[in-house]
């Protein structure tokens, strides 16, 4: 059986094939090799112009040399000595260090919740489950980060509580404006994405594989280290990524949560173009980015990343 | 060893212990809810259930001057980075080049606020510069303030911010539409919008408007990039951050916390209660389907 084409198509369009004769400029303009083709293009252009050159170009401005309100072309490695010799590279060593703990602690919270969904969750409703994760997430990290402050604060939510239930005599102060505050702010902040990154990651570990893994005998912490582990390797090497990167560049955490002297790597770049001391800024950021592509190389190199994307290619 | 589906017990603490999760990371939002809805404010022994804060934020010029802004660029991120979002995820289905084009579409997730917005700031400010001496050396005005820092390149900010969440759910909801329809639909004589917009559109059309919103609510809620390639104008959440970095959080800045908060939590949850009942909708009529069957 023959469909017709629709009228405004069949004079272009013979048994399937376009006449090219029959095509006008415009269709030859705006028709299938022409714009449309490109416009699948345009994404890509947008992407390369505004954001891949301008993060790439950050190791080239950071070599420049400061003026009194801007930056001149030179060749000059003081934005990096002035970096790694002063206490900007303390600060930087310490919140790698808290971001560390922030994503061994959310992986600790976020991928058993994950295994769960995968295991004991029935495969239509898995989907939904995952979606309640999404409502803390598209709630502003602002209001959340914001927000801890009268939670953690002395006189705040939680000191509260502990203290009606006669736990404590004295209120907890270390949980706010201090390292432990920062860390409960990137984690509050960055759990839903391991919940998400460790759902995706699951999808690699058949559902079986958890009842060989009984029937052969093995205890559920030799099923975790040995069988869901390495499978879900890739998908959890990504959360991590992403917890410990944005907890390292995420200045809004520190500056709010963290008190006087906690510095992250955004709050250096933030800081010094409030400085008006764009290499320095430019420096850092080509720190981060370079920490951030070394760690996806390794985590490629090792895991194969592009085992994430099996699910939606 | 013991079978773990024999303890429902052991079931339930972890369905208690998912459900405490969300929760737990709800806890601050709701706070700011329920302050800002108490005519005593924060840390007052007594609460009195209120909507005055509120009607002091829709009562502040400035604000809802910033809501105004606001509100202009969700629309034009929406209307710029949800297509260029699906044009994207048409060209990963299509492309050889997959891990390449979903490791530039994604690495703006991976890389921290601040450091895009120190990058871009840099960058329009050269390229303001460069345009400037191009116009000199031309002789002509017209490529002057292309890239000042304004309403162009704070959205500009957004789309990179917001592309990325736009195109992966764009991408899994195409993952369920099988691209077979679409060359019936080719070899049938339809031109390729034609396919698009009779065939696959309907199938992908709960993935693009939630995409729609997912945009919104990321430009609601973001603050660094706005904040640093903005220029002159004020943003609700750039006056919000404003107000609780310099004087503190005041009962209209929970008003303003919880206003943000609720639309977020409004439009997230019609969502997932519309697809939630959408899916209970399908099953109910896949199983009507399969019955007659089944009975046979």
């Amino acid at each position: 059986m023959t469909i017709p084409a629709p009228e405004g198509d069949r004079r272009a369009v013979r048994g399937g094939r376009v006449n090219p004769a029959s095509l006008t400029l415009t269709d030859r303009l705006l028709g299938e090799n022409g714009l449309q083709k490109w416009a699948f293009y345009l994404p890509i252009v947008f992407m390369v112009v505004f954001f891949l050159v301008p993060t790439l170009l950050t190791v080239v401005w950071s070599f420049f040399e400061r003026t009194l309100f801007w930056m001149e072309p030179g060749f000059t490695f003081f934005s990096y000595v002035n970096f790694f010799t002063s206490a900007r590279f303390e600060n930087f060593l310490s919140s790698m260090f808290h971001s560390s703990i922030s994503v061994v602690v959310s992986f600790a919270i976020g991928f058993p919740i994950a295994v769960f969904v995968r295991r004991h969750v029935p495969q239509v409703a898995q989907h939904r489950v995952i979606l309640l994760f999404i409502l803390p997430f598209m709630v502003s990290e602002i209001i959340r980060t914001f927000m801890l402050r009268p939670v953690l604060g002395r006189n705040g939510l939680v000191n509260t509580w502990l203290a009606n239930l006669g736990l404590i005599d004295e209120p907890i102060t270390i949980i706010l404006f201090s390292p432990v505050g920062v860390i409960i702010g990137e984690v509050l902040s960055f759990l839903p994405f391991i919940v998400f990154a460790g759902f995706l990651a699951m999808e690699a570990v058949p559902k079986y594989i958890f009842e060989v893994c009984q029937d052969l005998g093995a205890s559920r912490r030799q099923t975790f280290t040995d069988v869901i582990v390495p499978l879900a390797a890739p998908g959890i090497f990504a959360g991590s990524v992403f917890i410990f990167v944005n907890g390292l560049g995420v200045a809004l955490i520190p500056n709010i949560l963290g008190g006087p002297g906690a510095v992250n790597a955004g709050l250096i770049a933030t800081q010094a173009i409030i400085a008006l001391d764009f290499p320095l800024a430019m420096a850092v950021s080509a720190i981060m980015m370079a920490t951030l592509l070394g760690l996806l190389y390794l985590g490629h190199r090792l895991f194969n990343l592009t085992r994430i994307l099996e699910p939606v290619s | 060893m013991r079978d773990e589906f024999a303890s429902a017990w052991s079931y339930r603490l972890k369905w208690l212990y998912l459900l405490g999760v969300v929760t737990l990371l709800m806890v601050p939002v709701f706070y700011n809810l329920y302050i800002s809805f108490n005519e005593f404010g924060f840390g007052a022994y007594n609460y009195a259930f209120t909507l005055d804060w509120y009607r002091v934020v829709f009562e502040d010029q400035l604000l809802m001057t910033a809501l105004g802004w606001t509100a202009l660029l969700a629309v034009c991120t929406v209307v710029t980075s949800v297509p260029m979002g699906l044009l994207a995820a048409k060209f990963f289905k299509s492309t050889r080049h997959k891990v390449a084009t979903v490791s530039l579409m994604l690495l703006p997730l991976f890389v921290p606020a601040d450091i895009v917005a120190s990058a871009l700031l840099v960058f329009f400010k050269n390229l303001t510069k460069g345009l400037e001496f191009l116009s000199d050396t031309l002789g002509t005005t017209f490529f002057y303030g292309w890239f000042e820092l304004g309403f162009m390149t704070a959205l500009i900010g957004l789309i990179i911010y917001t592309i990325p969440y736009v195109f992966i759910v764009i991408l899994i909801t195409m993952g369920r539409y099988h691209p077979q329809q679409t060359e019936a639909a080719r070899s049938c004589g339809a031109s390729a919008w034609r396919a698009f917009w009779d065939i696959e559109f309907p199938q992908i059309r709960a993935g693009i408007f939630s995409s729609c919103a997912f945009a919104v609510i990321l430009t609601f809620n973001e603050y660094t990039r706005t904040a640093m390639l903005k220029g002159g104008f004020d943003t609700f959440t750039s006056v919000l951050i404003s107000q609780m970095l310099n004087t503190g959080m005041s009962e209209q800045s929970y008003a303003m916390g919880g206003l943000v908060s609720m639309v977020a939590i409004l439009v997230i949850g019609g969502i997932l209660v519309g697809t939630l009942v959408r899916a209970e909708r399908l099953e109910r009529i896949a199983r009507a389907k399969a019955e007659p069957a089944m009975a046979s």
